[in-house]
Parts: C-alpha cells; structure tokens; sequence
C-alpha cells in the first residue's frame, strides 16, 4: 500500500508490540497524559497495515473521537508527504468504526450484541478493537475473564485504556497500578505513560506476559502527537 | 422609534420539527401584545398560527419560511427571524442564521437533542451565534428537563447551565425557580398573563440551593467580581449574576437554559426577559462586509446610523402588493423615497414602501436604523443581495450555498400552468439559491434541482397552491458529476474545406485534476502559434465542453486546461474553427485522462431505540453505505453513515417497516465521491441505451 513509512516514529512499530497475536492489550496513565492519542496512534497503525479497526468510545461522543483521528492524521500528513492524501482519509474511514457508548449504555452482553451485528451481518469485520474510557474500577477478574474470551472467540486484538490515580498506591508485583492491580494477568502487554516537563514517557512493564525493565522497554513521546521523538 | 442599540434583539427561533416553535413564537407575540388572540398550530379555529404564514405550513403544520417579525418587550425592540426547522431547507436557516446576533434553541423535554438540532447547533457555531436553550413542553409525559441538559452538553458540547428549576413536571408543572434571584415564578389568568413571585416551596429549597451553586460555579469563570464575591461568601448581587452569564453566552462559553411550557403558557415571559438579559445587541456582534472597489478587504460594519448604508436582503417573499424584501441594516439609515443601489447588479432603486413585519400584517414606517430589520416593497433582487447608497461600495461576504444534488423533470399540465410555472419557478429561483431550474435541450423538459427530495416537493406543492400551475413530475434524478483523474495531452487539428470558407485551428496542451475549484484555463501559448484573438475562443470552446462528459452527459468538474501549442491559417481560422479545435482536443484529452463519475454523498444520521441498532445498520450496509460510527445512550442509538444519494430514496419507507416506525433519519450534503466500478458501468450501460432510443 505505501503507507507503511508513515507509521515508522509510531511507537508500537518502535517497539514491536504490534504483533499478530489476539492478545489484550492496556494502556495506563493518569488523567489527561494522552491514552485516548496512544490508542488512536495503535488503531491506525492497524489501519495503515490493511486491518479493521472498531473503536470503542465509553463516555465520549462520536464527533470528538472522530476529532481525534483527524487531527493525527493531519500530523502524519504535515509530516510525509502522501502522493493523494484524499485516498489516505478515505482508507481510514474505511478501516475504522467509532461505536460510542454512554457509560452506563456499556456492558459485556452489549459489546457482545454489537460486534456480532457487526461480523455477521458482513458489515464490518475488524481485526482490533480499542476500548478507551473502559470502567476498571467496577470490575472483577472474572468479569474480564469474560470479555477476554470473547474476543479470543471473535479472534480480535483488544487494547483498553485505564487512568490511574494519583492517590491510589496499590500496585501490582510486576509494577501495574490500580485499579488493574489485581488484573495484571490477563493483559499480554501493559504500557505505563507518565508525563515529565516537556515528553511523555512510554514505558513497557509487561510483555509477553513477563515482566519487564530497562532502557529497550523505553520511549520518549511527543506529547502532542505520541509519536516516538527521534530525528530521523 | 427606538434608536438606541443596545434595546434591539434580532432573534431567531430554532429547533427541531414538533418541539414547539411556532407555538412558543406565537405566544411570545401574544405576550409582547402583537396579537390579541393566541392560535394553535394545527388549531380548530381554522386560522392557524400567525407565523406560518404559507398555507402549505398550515396544512402540513410545519414551518418553511422564515418570516420576520417585530415585537417590543418592555423596553425593548425584538426581531424574531422564524427559521424553518427541517434540514432540507438548510439555505434558508443559514441565510436567516446571518442576520441574527442571537437565538433561543428550543428542544423538546421528552425527545431531547435530535439529530436536527444537532444540524442547526452546527450551523449556529459556524455563524458565532450566542445561543439560550428553551427546554419546552415540560408539562408532557415523560419530560425530563435535566436529561436534556446533559444531551446539551455531551451531543451539543454546549456548556449548558440551568438557570432554573421546575415546580413539578408532567401535568404537574405550576411555574419554576429563578436561580438568580431565588424566587418561585408562578403564571396566572386564563393565558398565563398574570406573573406571581413567591417563595420557593419548601420541598424545593435544597435543591435549588444545589443548582444554584452549579450555575455559579460555571458562571463565575466569567466574572472576577462575582468569583471574588463568591470566596468571600458575600451575598451576591443579582446584576453580578446576570452580566456573568451574559458574558459567557456572548463568547459562545455558555448556554443558559430555561425551562417551560409554551402551549401551557409557563416561562414565555422570564424566556423574554432572558432574551433581553443574555443576547447580544447588535453592537455586540462584529459583522464583516467586503469592500468591492479595493479587493474584497475586510471591513468591520459600524452599526453606526451616520455613516453610509449598508444592508443586506436576506428573503424575498411575493406578497399581495408585489414583492417584499425582508432587509437587515448594518449601518446607516434606510429611508423612505431614498435612492440606494444594488451592489451585486449596480442597479439604483428607489425605497418605495418600507415596513416592519409582524408575519400578515405589517406597519409603515418611515426610516429603518442600524440594526434593524424591516421589509421592502417594489425593490427587485435577489436574496443575498446588498444595498448601500451611493458613498460606498460593499457587499456582506458571501454566503455558503451548497450545489443541488438531485433533480426532477417537471411538465405542466396544461398551458396555464405553463404560464404560471415560469412565474413561479423564476421566483424561486431568486429567493433560494439552492433552488436551480434549467431547460434540458436535448428532451425540451424543465428540470428542477435542490437540496433533497423534500426540498423540491415543497417548491412543487407551492407552485400548485400559490401559482396555481398543476404538474406532473418525473422520477428524481441525482446529479451526477464526471471528473479526470490524471493528466493526458492533447494535439488536436480541425479541418474542414467543404466548399465555402474553410476552417482551420490546432490546440494543443494537456489537462489535468484540479481539486477545490471547477475549471482553469492557462494559456501558455508563446510566438503567437494560436493569435491572441482566439485564445478566448478555446476558452469557450473548453468551457462548452465541461457541460456533458462522455461517459453520461454529466457536467464534468475540477479540470485545469492548459494549452502551449497550436497553428493557425490566415483565411481559415475563425473564432467558430479555435472553439471547434478546443473540443476537439478536450475529447481526445478526456478519454486519456481517466474520467470517472462522481456521485453525491450523504451525511445520513439514523435515530432510533437500540433494539434496532443491528437492523439499522445492516439496511445501510446494503446502500452502499459506509457507518461511520454509532453512538448509544440508554436505549438510544444513532448511527451515522455516510451515504450515496442514489440509495437513499424511499429509504424512509424501509426505515420505517424496519423498525415498527420508531426511527427516524436526517440527510444533509456532505461531499461528491466516485461511484464504485460495477455502478459506474451501470450508468454508463443506461445512458447509451437512453441515447439510442431517444
């Protein structure tokens, strides 16, 4: 397709971390340090490689999460330069569903109903999902035991987004904060994302469901695109 | 007459079909003592609303023009611009949308934010309108005044605060709660005349204590003095209040929202008062016109009623004493028996009648001052035109008018309504730029064409009830468009010597795409090959080109013709050979140049109860649609797609079968596509056979 340098300061590119697998996936921070971006930047990273994207929004609505791709698209463009950037935002559009939900409007039957309208009624047949707003406080291991078997029936690569708070201190032993502490198992990657004065910091604390640490698990993030900073 | 700006409103209403505005505005007349008797919409009197001026609204108990209408509350003078309240007749909510300094969102408390008022909340973002929300019908089953707000803020993102509170809901509702001045409001009499201001009821005091400490907390971000007055816990003024909210609304930062029941007549008076309260005057709002003798600069209008006139006609309305042009001044002072002259036309015009408006009825007056609106009578021109006297030459920037996508071919009937047919297709036209209509040379039909299906049965059902010209109407028919997709060369010679004067051009160049605009022609002919006096003449020749493509007799958009080359004959070569040549050479470039076909798209929103989400979807899907995406909310949905016009017609009927009549959709132009390759063929295949048999 030829869209393939367009993705290489993506982080998970950098990091190898888009693999294949249909795996979960989960990304923390605190409020407002840019996980809604990062599972945007994940979503097209998906969609620039060919694959369906469904975009799960809980708690936003349709027009600001579509504000979202527009304006990291609009980087990306700014950026490289795209022989027909038309056909590029017509591919995205093609490759991505935004599914809103109010928060109490989610639930597991929901997801479930949807997705299925979804594949088999042949209207849209993603390969990832991205769940960004997902309510962890009020969830059970077991809970998410059933939405990860779901999507390993549906065969979807699932990546959430949780905040973290700063006076909550609980901390998982492979270093995962709360409120996923107690889920850490289920998840094969866990991305940590801090922000210092001027980047944010991306760090991998879990990968292949080994806990990791070092410099090879670290990324520094432009905080208005969360694309890696590097000068090539 | 009042001169004194800062007393002038120039209002619209809007909102969605049904939730109320013809009544709400017809009370508001009643209040300001306009009118003397209150009429319903669909009323058993047979009169009808004052405002739904036009049978057809009558009948249909919808509103289509937007009629102007003066009325003054205490001590201040208010324009309300009705604005009509479907989507398909979004030119003329745009063109009253530029004239208002400000406007009152009325929603429905059971249905809430539709995706109509999304529609009109995106076009009053784009014209910077400072809006208040009325939250009506509060007094029907199932409102819930505090579900719409929050629809305010997350479907809207309308930083929407209540500045009051309900007394009782459903048939319960007896008055509300000021949150400003903490006082219960109750209406009295027969038609609510009478307001009583009493306490607040006990069962309400924490409550409203609560929502009064939300409004001040989103007020006081606009306000030191009352932030200041809050920390220290002083009793707050009730103007420190006031000027907080009007501060917020005219930076477009807040939506104050009120609450009532217009056909119970609860809340019209403290919605004027707010009216007053909380919209701009016209000084408040900058409006921009365009100096036509310096190259469109911008100036800023004055509103200053020395300096020279500007004004701008915003609707036309044929009337019982010929033509009525609704105007809004700007600055300056319109007069009576003064010349002022046309802009766009540079036609002088006399200022024969001038009157102010209230819907059928209207006052003469003698002069209109900034600000105002009023209307004209014997002036010819056309809607969007503007008007100065002679110091100046400015025209208010130019409005967005989308293309029409869809047509119908229309015969009259008999010769009378052929008669009548040109009358009013001519009117139209003028009051509705997005209104087009044309003579098809090849099938001697008249076409029609507009914004959507509805929006062209309007102008038919009118042109039988006001021109008395019956019809038969043809199939709709999308305009399709044909483009290029790469550049091609050309090198084409037309040659003819049978008998006579001979003719003689060669063009040559190359096409290419060009994206935003519709044509370019470049002329880089150097050495006089082709003589400067047939340069125009390929221009021409190019230009007759673009109206059919090749593929199905679309009119072809976004080609740049450039021609570098070329011969002539001295005795040959005529203005009728170079046109000819420039055909020539457009055809031999067109094939090359991979021509496609382009199709309108739709922006199609589908509302509907969850239950039906998957239904919903799935007939999209079959039309060749793409979902964008769905949003939920309890038992909600909406999906938005993004939908080829060809497919969507009858939609609504599988809509409704689909889903037991519960789910409605809105439409609204987004943009022109490529049809896929298995239509395109079809078109293809259709127009040849249509060009053999006729």
């Amino acid at each position: 397709m030829g869209y393939e340098p367009l993705v290489k300061k993506n982080p998970l590119r950098v990091l190898n971390l888009a693999g294949n697998n249909k795996k979960m996936g989960l990304i923390m921070a605190r409020a407002g340090v840019g996980k809604t971006a990062l599972l945007v930047q994940i979503a097209l990273d998906s969609i620039l490689r060919g694959k369906r994207v469904v975009h799960i929004s809980i708690g936003e609505n349709l027009e600001k999460t579509k504000l979202w791709y527009d304006d990291i698209l609009e980087i990306i463009l700014q950026e490289c330069s795209v022989a027909k950037p038309h056909e590029l935002i017509d591919m995205v559009q093609r490759h991505r569903m935004i599914m809103s939900f109010k928060e109490s409007a989610f639930n597991r039957a929901r997801l479930e109903e949807r997705l299925n309208d979804l594949i088999l009624q042949d209207i849209f047949k993603p390969d990832c999902v991205v769940i960004d707003g997902f309510d962890f406080t009020t969830m059970d291991h077991k809970d998410l035991e059933d939405i990860n078997s779901l999507m390993e029936s549906l065969r979807l690569q699932t990546w959430f987004s949780a905040t973290s708070h700063r006076e909550d201190d609980r901390v998982s032993p492979s270093g995962v904060p709360a409120p996923c502490h107690e889920l850490d198992d289920l998840f094969e990657t866990v991305v940590l994302l801090k922000s210092d004065q001027e980047n944010v910091q991306l760090e991998i604390i879990r990968h292949n469901s080994d806990a990791c640490s070092g410099d090879t698990y670290h990324l520094s993030l432009d905080p208005a695109t969360m694309m890696v900073k590097k000068d090539d | 007459m009042n001169k004194d700006l800062e007393k002038v409103r120039n209002i619209g209403i809007s909102a969605h079909i049904d939730s109320g505005k013809t009544t709400l505005t017809e009370r508001i007349l009643y209040y300001t003592q306009r009118i003397h008797a209150i009429h319903e919409v669909r009323g058993k009197d047979g009169v009808g609303a004052t405002m739904d001026s036009m049978e057809l609204e009558k009948e249909r108990g919808i509103t289509i023009q937007s009629a102007a209408t003066y009325c003054s509350w205490k001590d201040i003078d208010i324009n309300i611009i009705d604005t009509p309240g479907h989507v398909d007749f979004t030119v003329e909510v745009e063109r009253a949308l530029r004239v208002l300094d400000g406007a009152v969102l009325i929603l429905c408390s059971v249905g809430g934010v539709q995706s109509q008022s999304i529609t009109v909340d995106r076009q009053m973002t784009r014209y910077n309108v400072p809006r208040i929300a009325f939250i009506n019908k509060c007094d029907r089953t199932g409102a819930n005044p505090e579900r719409v707000v929050g629809q305010l803020r997350d479907k809207l993102n309308l930083n929407a605060v209540m500045i009051q509170l309900p007394i009782g809901l459903e048939s319960e509702l007896e008055g509300m709660v000021d949150l400003v001045t903490m006082k219960a409001i109750y209406f009295d009499g027969d038609q609510g005349d009478e307001l009583r201001y009493e306490e607040i009821p006990e069962h309400l005091k924490d409550d409203a204590e609560e929502k009064r400490e939300e409004l001040l907390d989103a007020v006081s971000m606009f306000s030191e003095e009352l932030m200041e007055a809050m920390l220290e816990e002083e009793d707050i003024p009730e103007e420190l209040i006031h000027a907080a909210i009007r501060k917020g609304t005219l930076d477009l930062e807040l939506a104050p929202v009120m609450i009532g029941s217009a056909y119970k007549n609860k809340g019209v008076q403290p919605l004027l008062d707010a009216v007053e309260a909380y919209l701009p005057c016209p000084t408040d709002v900058e409006n921009i016109a365009l100096d036509l003798d310096k190259d469109e600069e911008e100036n800023t209008v004055s509103n200053d009623s020395n300096d020279p006139l500007v004004a701008l006609a915003f609707k036309l309305e044929d009337g019982r004493y010929g033509q009525l042009t609704y105007v809004r001044t700007y600055q300056g002072v319109l007069k009576k028996g003064e010349t002022i002259f046309n802009t766009r036309t540079g036609k002088k015009v006399k200022v024969g009648r001038l009157v102010r408006m209230h819907a059928n009825e209207m006052e003469e007056i003698e002069e209109a001052g900034a600000g105002d609106i009023v209307g004209l009578f014997g002036v010819d021109c056309a809607s969007g035109d503007t008007f100065c006297d002679s110091k100046i030459n400015w025209s208010m920037s130019s409005m967005h008018v989308p293309a029409p996508v869809i047509s119908l071919a229309i015969t009259p009937k008999d010769n009378k309504a052929q008669d009548n047919m040109s009358k009013a297709l001519n009117r139209f036209g003028k009051e509705d730029p997005t209104f087009k209509t044309f003579v098809d040379h090849e099938t001697s039909e008249t076409i029609i064409s507009g914004m959507g299906e509805l929006h062209l049965e309007v102008y038919i059902e009118r042109m039988k009830r006001e021109y008395n010209a019956e019809v038969e109407v043809g199939a709709p028919r999308v305009a399709y468009r044909e483009a290029i997709t790469q550049q091609a060369e050309f090198n084409y010679t037309h040659k003819k010597q049978t008998g006579g004067s001979g003719q003689f051009g060669r063009v040559a160049g190359y096409m290419e795409p060009l994206e935003e605009e519709e044509y370019e022609f470049v002329d880089e002919i150097v050495g006089g090959v082709i003589p400067r006096e047939y340069i125009p003449s390929c221009d021409k020749g190019f230009q007759a080109s673009m109206e059919k493509g090749l593929l199905i007799g679309a009119p072809i958009t976004g080609v740049r013709c450039l021609i570098n080359d070329g011969s002539y004959h001295a005795v040959d070569s005529s203005d009728m050979a170079f046109q000819q040549a420039a055909k020539g050479a457009f055809k031999e470039g067109y094939k090359k140049a991979g021509p496609v076909i382009m199709e309108p798209i739709m922006k199609v929103a589908v509302e509907g109860p969850s239950e039906f989400q998957g239904a919903i979807m799935g007939s999209l899907n079959q039309r060749r649609g793409m979902i964008v995406g769905t949003s939920e909310e309890g038992n909600y949905t909406v999906v938005e797609a993004d939908m080829p016009l060809s497919e969507m017609f009858g939609y609504s009927t599988t809509l409704r079968s689909l889903t037991q009549g519960k789910a409605e959709f809105t439409m609204e132009f987004s943009t022109y596509k490529q049809v896929p390759k298995s239509v395109s063929e079809e078109l293809i295949k259709e127009y040849e056979e249509s060009k053999k048999n006729g």
